[in-house]
């Protein structure tokens, strides 16, 4: 059974707004680290959104939980982006270094 | 009590200057904590904006900082009242220790939003959820905007420090 709304709160209102918002710039924007920052925002709202619905102690520990949980995801994603970027850099400067002396070695 | 949406303005400023305050007085643009923040804070310069500004905006998504803490405290105090607000802080701290980080910006920040904003309950005139909405924006005006205009913001913020 679906449990009917009777009273919409108004900061229940702005963080699912919020929320909504920052999904669509989440899927506009091209770049994979500037993604981060729009989804920390949704993390914000939806934390926001599991207190005002569920307020009891096991909503704030879940909301909580939550928080921290995607906190340490993005850092995840974060670093290991970065980690490839530097490796994917450091490996292309090799192989122009290698093709150069290559060239040299066939002269 | 003020009106509802007067209630989450004057949340809204609340928080917004209890965090960045905080994260500006703790250092957070100095340098990006871990590689990850280093990634973003290069990343927000690429596309136009302050270096100093985007190490924070990557501190910021790494690990929980004074706005994670000043979120937590608000849905804390929304609860339990004061007690909540510290369990909250407990929680931020368990989480910087997780994301590898010294935890003092998100543990500061989450005592200070604690009592300030179980003050402005105490005293009838915000709301502890007005805070959690207030908050929400907050974080909406720097994360989600314009990475570029909001790291600008914060390396002049941090110069002001420097």
């Amino acid at each position: 059974m679906i449990p009917e709304i009777t009273e919409l709160s108004l900061p229940a209102l702005i963080c699912g707004i919020v929320a909504l918002y920052s999904c669509i710039r989440i899927v506009l924007e091209k770049n994979t680290l500037r993604k981060l920052p729009f989804l920390n925002v949704l993390t914000f709202s939806v934390t926001g959104i599991i207190v005002l619905i569920c307020p009891t102690p096991l909503g704030t520990a879940a909301a909580c939980a939550y928080f921290i949980g995607s906190t340490l995801e993005s850092n995840a994603i974060a670093s290991t982006w970065a980690k490839r970027a530097e490796k994917d850099k450091k490996d292309a400067a090799d192989g122009t270094e290698a093709g150069i002396a290559d060239g040299e070695a066939a002269q | 009590m003020l009106t509802e949406i007067t209630q989450i303005i004057i949340a809204f400023a609340v928080s917004f200057i209890i965090y960045a305050t905080i994260d500006v007085l703790a250092g957070l643009p100095r340098e990006g904590g871990v590689c990850g923040a280093r990634a973003i804070g290069e990343a927000v310069e690429e596309s136009g904006g302050d270096l100093h500004g985007g190490y924070m905006l990557g501190n910021i998504v790494c690990s929980p900082d004074a706005s994670a803490g000043t979120l937590l405290a608000a849905c804390g105090v929304y609860l339990f009242g004061l007690t909540g607000g510290l369990i909250a802080a407990v929680f931020v701290y368990i989480g910087n220790r997780i994301c590898s980080d010294k935890g003092y910006a998100g543990t500061a920040g989450a005592i200070v939003a604690t009592f300030v904003i179980w003050g402005l309950a105490n005293a009838g005139i915000i709301a502890p959820q007005s805070f959690i909405a207030g908050m929400v924006l907050a974080i909406l005006v720097i994360q989600g905007i314009s990475h570029k205009y909001a790291s600008i913001l914060l390396g002049k913020l941090w110069r002001l420090r420097a």
